[in-house]
């Protein structure tokens, strides 16, 4: 942690909406090519966070930074996967997932490469010409990731992504982001409320406590990889995190 | 499957206006109600006469295609100011500030009251025909796209802002294409109400039109020629829906495909 150049950095954010106080005075560092786990007790603000980091939302104090400045989308090479599918209903699987590498004027012949690479890696080849509405919720979902995962992100932002997917599915593409994030030495932070799933993915674990929400604790997980969950370290480590969440 | 249940419903939707013609038929020889309906028999004679005998100076298609002609040239002058104003007036702030005031004073205006506005300013000439069926049409084109600009989620934007699209690529990439299933509807239902307001603009004086087929056979006292000036009006409104529904299919079939 010591080494290593700062991706992401959190300074004392707070946001409100009127009264109510979301997001209480959080700091914290995400290192470049580092894997952040968030987890907290739903409604906890995760998202919240998300949304103040995308600028979907204003923040009300304090400021989030990328490479030292505040977010750039033309500079920084981002994605983002929501909870809900975020397809594109106008394009086909095949045109959602190119969006991002078109926006970015990738040269031809790498667009047509990475849409190959996705296609398979979530298994929607077949249904490369199918819009989004003669797909079911799950299929949806995969074309979102496929369509963050193209352009080789930076950093990869990702808030509950797997919820809606079958656990058969959900397994191998935690596996799939596993080898992504190896490969490309990407920065991800990825938002779960499932212990499990962020014990199996994250190098740091961030517990976040109910609202007003401030990061009750960090905990490096340095387990090694491929991670097995019946492995007794991995138990360990699970429970911990789950007694964290389950005392606030 | 598929086939089988379209068929049946044309069965049922050709069983329901044979209903009604047999309903209206029955009534008309009905001594009471006689006096209010004419026998359709009649009607459609009157109409097929048409093509051939001129009613009052012309043929009923020329009668139909001077209505027609007023409302294109009404409709398609509202559907290019009404989809411009409609987005500068939900996409851009200032837009929204400066345009939507007027707009929600003058859209429960209806159009039969801008009948003595449209006389002063145009005159009884073509223009104040154009006008009265442009005001129909722009206010219900403008409604939707203002709509369909405000419900693309805002989640949707940011997704894409954070791939790296730039403000003005997101109007042609994101915003237009999510909002134009909306825009459609809008120009359907638009088309309707500029058809059925040319009867209001061909009140403002007029010797052809199937406005003036009504108004003419309300003057001459003949029941025959009002129900046959309702019917061709009917008529031609759906051919026009129908029209527009099927360039609808074949510019947005992303929205209709998965159905």
């Amino acid at each position: 942690m010591e080494q290593g150049k700062r991706k992401v950095q959190a300074k004392n954010l707070t946001k409100r909406f009127g009264e109510l106080l979301v997001l209480d005075d959080i700091s914290f560092d995400v290192m470049e090519g580092e894997f952040l786990c968030i987890v907290g007790p739903t409604g906890c603000g995760k998202t919240t966070f998300l949304n103040c980091l995308t600028k979907l939302y204003d923040i009300t104090n304090g400021e989030i930074l990328v490479d030292g400045a505040p977010i750039n989308c033309k500079k920084n090479n981002i994605s983002y996967i929501l909870q809900e599918s975020s397809a594109m209903e106008w394009l086909t699987v095949e045109q959602n997932i190119q969006f991002g590498l078109g926006i970015k004027r990738m040269p031809a012949g790498m667009k047509k490469e990475r849409t190959e690479e996705m296609l398979e890696l979530v298994g929607l080849t077949e249904y490369r010409n199918y819009y989004p509405k003669q797909l079911s919720i799950s299929m949806l979902q995969r074309t979102v990731i496929a369509r963050a995962f193209a352009t080789y992100p930076e950093l990869l932002l990702m808030d509950e992504p797997y919820g809606q997917l079958d656990l058969d599915l959900r397994f191998r593409l935690e596996d799939e982001l596993v080898k992504l994030w190896q490969k490309t030495g990407t920065t991800v932070i990825f938002i779960t409320h499932n212990v499990e799933e962020a014990v199996y993915l994250g190098e740091r674990i961030m517990v976040l406590t109910n609202k007003p929400t401030k990061v009750k604790k960090i905990i490096s997980c340095n387990l090694p990889r491929p991670r097995d969950v019946a492995d007794e370290r991995f138990v360990e480590m699970r429970n911990e995190v789950t007694e964290l969440i389950r005392w606030w | 499957m598929k086939k089988r249940e379209s068929l049946r419903k044309s069965v049922w939707t050709i069983i329901s206006l044979v209903t009604l013609f047999l309903i209206w038929y029955l009534g008309s020889r009905n001594e009471e109600l006689g006096r209010l309906m004419p026998d359709p028999v009649e009607v459609l004679k009157f109409i097929a006469a048409g093509f051939v005998a001129p009613i009052g100076k012309k043929l009923l298609w020329e009668h139909i295609l001077w209505s027609l002609s007023r409302v294109l040239i009404g409709y398609v002058l509202a559907c290019i100011v009404g989809i411009l104003l409609g987005f500068a007036a939900s996409w851009f702030k200032v837009g929204e500030a400066v345009i939507r005031p007027f707009y929600l004073l003058l859209r429960s205006i209806p159009s039969l009251a801008w009948i003595p506005l449209a006389i002063l300013w145009f005159g009884i000439g073509e223009k104040s025909k154009y006008f009265i069926i442009f005001i129909t049409a722009v206010m219900i084109i403008m409604t939707n796209v203002m709509d369909g600009v405000k419900a693309v989620s805002p989640e949707l934007l940011g997704v894409a802002r954070m791939l790296g699209t730039k403000e003005k690529q997101l109007f042609v990439r994101v915003v237009l294409p999510c909002a134009v299933p909306q825009i459609f509807n809008g120009l359907q239902v638009a088309v309707g109400s500029a058809w059925a307001a040319v009867l209001a603009a061909e009140m403002v004086r007029s010797s052809e039109g199937v406005g003036w087929i009504i108004l003419a056979g309300q003057s001459s006292m003949n029941m025959v020629q009002i129900f046959a000036g309702i019917v061709v009006i009917g008529m031609i409104g759906l051919l026009l829906a129908l029209l527009i529904r099927a360039a609808e299919r074949r510019l947005c079939a992303w929205n209709v495909r998965g159905k």
